[in-house]
């Protein structure tokens, strides 16, 4: 059985924080243009989740935090020695559990659905768990050379 | 340290990172699940939202937008109206976006209370707000604070000042001090509305330059049905 390469985890890394970014920046941009993002499958909840105040943290759209999460996410992607692996697995453990309290606060509080949010917080949920492997298997091997993600 | 230890040692601290991050969540759940009810409580939600959507667009007693805005809509509510509440976050900041921040229309907010005794006090307490320029900040946050109807929590008195200090009024001696005397008003609006033939919450009316006189709107279901009954008001 052929194992999982730490290149291979890191290039999903790359590319799915490449796309968290993509959608926590449209969220942002949508918040900064006094809007808000449009649900693609209908509906008022993402409008809904973008006016309450759970959207902003000291005056600043939670989505502009995730931007920042999601690009620190991806630098250590492309580094394969163990400060980038602990400090992947610390932002993801981070971003996901921050992710799992605004959907709680989401579904139960808010009482709406934004998809873009959900969406973020699946790909966060699945950076999480591959951050995660990356630690577990690769924790304590020899620094390798930069990889090309 | 050899690549061993510095690997078992990273394990440890990120299970103790992953523990901590548990934990966290969990006490935010928590705190968050027991902070504010279900509404109807003095922690009120959504202060900044409110201001957000209200930034920037003139108040004056109930009204809401330019003084000199040409069409004038008529919102007939009770603050205790779930409806109400829904259609306010849901409905109207659209046409606060599209309509009122540009001057186009000035939204009038008259209370008709349909739902108990409970709904006069609430409405009395936001005329009082709205004297102090707040009117319209009291109403969208009340909305957004709704308890159980008939409840206890519309006429409380703490409950109410908790609203009208996180809308905003300045003053609040002055605004408990005119609150008892806004009852009447709100009973002649309520009037004005039944009057009108309106016999329940969210209802509109529309005055403009091509409506001849007040032009009875009902419940428009949408934003884009208001704002065709303001360009057509035009």
């Amino acid at each position: 059985m052929s194992r999982l390469s730490e290149g291979t985890l890191q290039r999903a890394i790359v590319f799915l924080a490449a796309l968290g970014i993509g959608v926590a920046a449209h969220i942002a941009i949508a918040d900064a243009n006094s809007g808000s993002p449009v649900c693609l499958g209908g509906g008022s909840g993402c409008e809904t989740v973008a006016r309450s105040s759970w959207s902003h943290l000291a005056g600043v759209n939670i989505a502009v935090f995730g931007v920042i999460g999601y690009a620190l996410l991806l630098a250590t992607a492309f580094f394969a020695d163990d400060l980038a692996r602990f400090a992947g697995f610390v932002l993801a453990l981070g971003g996901f559990g921050y992710s799992v309290f605004l959907t709680y606060v989401e579904l139960f509080k808010i009482e709406a659905a934004c998809e873009w949010c959900l969406a973020s917080a699946v790909l966060m949920t699945i950076l999480f768990a591959l951050c995660a492997a990356r630690l577990i298997v690769f924790a304590g091997a020899p620094e390798a050379s930069p990889e090309r993600a | 340290m050899n690549g061993g230890d510095r690997r078992s040692r990273l394990l440890r601290l990120a299970a103790g990172a992953a523990f901590l991050a548990l934990a966290a969540v969990l006490v935010l759940i928590v705190i968050t699940a027991a902070g504010s009810g279900d509404g109807g409580d003095t922690n009120i939600e959504d202060k900044a939202a409110v201001a957000r959507l209200l930034d920037g667009i003139p108040q004056r007693q109930m009204t809401l937008g330019d003084p000199k805005a040409p069409v004038e809509l008529i919102e007939f509510g009770d603050l205790q109206c779930p409806v109400c509440a829904t259609y306010s976050e849901e409905v109207l900041p659209e046409v606060m976006e599209t309509r009122v921040r540009k001057g186009k229309v000035k939204i009038d907010f008259r209370n008709l209370t349909i739902i108990g005794p409970e709904s006069v006090a609430a409405g009395a307490a936001a005329l009082a707000a709205g004297t102090q320029g707040r009117g319209w900040s009291f109403v969208d946050l009340f909305y957004r604070n709704q308890g159980d109807e008939n409840s206890g929590y519309a006429d409380d008195d703490a409950f109410l000042k908790a609203i009208a200090k996180a809308a905003g009024v300045r003053n609040l001696a002055k605004w408990n001090a005119e609150r008892a005397e806004m009852t009447t008003k709100v009973e002649e609006t309520s009037q004005e509305a039944a009057n009108l033939g309106f016999d329940g919450t969210p209802s509109f009316a529309i005055k403009g330059p091509q409506t001849g006189g007040i032009k009875l709107l009902g419940f428009p279901e949408s934003a884009g049905d208001l704002e065709a009954a303001i360009e057509e008001a035009h």
